[in-house]
């Protein structure tokens, strides 16, 4: 009963936050350049390295268009690796000085102690590093040898701080699956507080690639990983809010699944494109910066996100779970938009027929 | 003002406490922690001209930082009750040689210092 009624109200919460759609957290792919060449990368965003990284100014004239921001508005500058830029410092002294807060997801591999001090001295409050297992699996995802050593450097110093809001994320695949109780471990001799895992979109160059996606029962016993953890307490495991699923919802994340894309989550794109989620479908660009203002798209566009009735195709047509999913994550939805491309709630039914494979 | 006050309604109607604390799916944590911004100019006590190089660290927290060729630092800081900076000539003769020195600020014990605090440090010579 008390379940149902909080699912009720959360989908109430849900509907007004829709309404007010209060810009968070800002995007900025401030590069498309990067120092790795991950065997996933293109399955979550576009990526052009050959496109020039975007000039500090014009992005802070977007930002200046943002009237009264909300107070825990954020920008989270993402790349390609935003270390690649020399200028990220004084990127981030305009952001604080506009009162403004910001916040970086780097691959790690430049995170050394001179640029961690530098960074925090520009008032950098929180940093996601990635870290794809333990040594071998993550070299080989990274598809560098070597890479391994430099992101525990990173992770080393990063969970030094006092100041910095820090976790880790982890994309899991096939191979670091069995790791996953020793990455926990790694981890907390590290000292780190929060870990988020991640699963792979079958989307760019990844979709070859059948290592890099969990079975249905492995995506299963990675959710049965998070529940155990939560419940355990120490380090905060969770679930990226990357999808719904189902009857693990209250187990696997502090909040119900809600896709926040569009309504508290915007960005700004290399080439000045206005979006949500840098990994959503380049077709649902809703403007540029240097044809439009940024803050004006932000409050009269964004139809597709904000009523997401459209999603109600496909397999999603007669889900009983709609309410609650609605369409998934949004990132889920690519070219035809037809069909969404992953249900994590899906995976999890099919698991409890299906033999471990 | 008023949109807050709205949504903290509706966010406690939905039994959460953590409803408006949330990362997108390729981003990082949120960031409310109380910060502040520490700026000043280092100078020589004899001539007033600025020095370049001077270490600059805290005790708490570990900031860290070096004054450049206008003698000027800056950096964050988390907020605190009391912090102790010192100011440190670690390039031995290099731009002169000067004596440390620490200086203590309470930020909160003056309103002006809500979210940032302008020091002038001179320096003794060696």
């Amino acid at each position: 009963m008390v379940s149902r009624l909080k699912r009720l109200a959360f989908r109430r919460f849900k509907k007004a936050e829709t309404r007010l759609h209060v810009l968070n957290y800002l995007f900025w792919e401030c590069t498309t350049r990067c120092n790795l060449n991950c065997l996933h990368c293109g399955s979550d965003c576009s990526k052009d390295p050959s496109h020039p990284d975007m000039p500090m100014d014009d992005f802070l004239r977007a930002l200046d268009t943002i009237e009264s921001p909300d107070k825990n508005f954020i920008v989270a500058i993402t790349g390609g690796e935003p270390l690649l830029r020399k200028d990220l410092e004084l990127c981030g002294r305009e952001i604080r000085r506009r009162g403004m807060r910001w916040g970086m997801v780097s691959n790690g591999q430049l995170y050394d102690r001179e640029r961690h001090h530098s960074l925090l001295n520009a008032g950098m409050g929180a940093l996601t590093i990635s870290l794809d297992g333990l040594k071998e699996s993550h070299d080989w995802l990274r598809n560098t040898k070597g890479s391994f050593e430099r992101v525990e450097q990173a992770i080393e110093l990063a969970a030094s701080s006092e100041r910095l809001h820090f976790d880790v994320v982890t994309c899991i695949n096939r191979r670091n699956f069995t790791e996953l109780q020793a990455i926990y471990e790694y981890l907390d001799s590290k000292n780190v507080k929060a870990w988020r895992l991640f699963t792979i979109v079958p989307i760019g160059r990844s979709v070859e690639n059948k290592e890099l996606f969990l079975s249905d029962a492995e995506f299963k016993g990675m959710m049965e990983f998070i529940a155990e953890h939560r419940k355990n307490g120490g380090m905060d495991v969770k679930f990226s809010c990357e999808g719904y699923v189902g009857a693990y919802e209250s187990q696997v994340r502090d909040t119900p699944f809600f896709c926040r894309a569009g309504i508290n989550i915007g960005s700004i794109l290399i080439d000045g494109s206005i979006s949500a989620c840098p990994n959503i479908d380049r077709s649902f660009v809703q403007g540029n910066i240097y044809n439009d203002n940024f803050h004006q798209v932000w409050q009269t566009a964004f139809l597709p996100f904000r009523d997401r009735a459209w999603t109600r195709r496909g397999t999603c047509a007669g889900c009983k779970d709609y309410k609650d999913c609605q369409g998934n994550g949004f990132h889920n939805w690519h070219g035809e938009k037809n069909q969404v491309l992953v249900c994590h709630k899906a995976k999890l039914e099919a698991a409890e027929t299906s033999p471990v494979s | 003002m008023k949109r807050n006050w709205l949504r903290g309604i509706i966010g406690g109607l939905s039994f959460s406490s953590a409803l408006f604390i949330f990362q997108a799916c390729y981003g990082m944590p949120q960031d409310f922690t109380e910060d502040l911004l520490v700026e000043g100019i280092v100078t020589a006590k004899s001539s007033g001209k600025p020095i370049k190089n001077i270490h600059v660290f805290t005790d708490p927290f570990g900031s860290e930082t070096a004054t450049d060729d206008q003698g000027a630092f800056s950096f964050y800081t988390l907020q605190f009750e009391s912090v102790k900076l010192t100011f440190e000539d670690i390039d031995s003769t290099n731009n002169g040689s000067f004596a440390s020195r620490d200086t203590v600020i309470v930020p909160r014990e003056d309103p002006a210092f809500v979210d940032r605090v302008y020091l002038e440090i001179a320096l003794e010579e060696r």
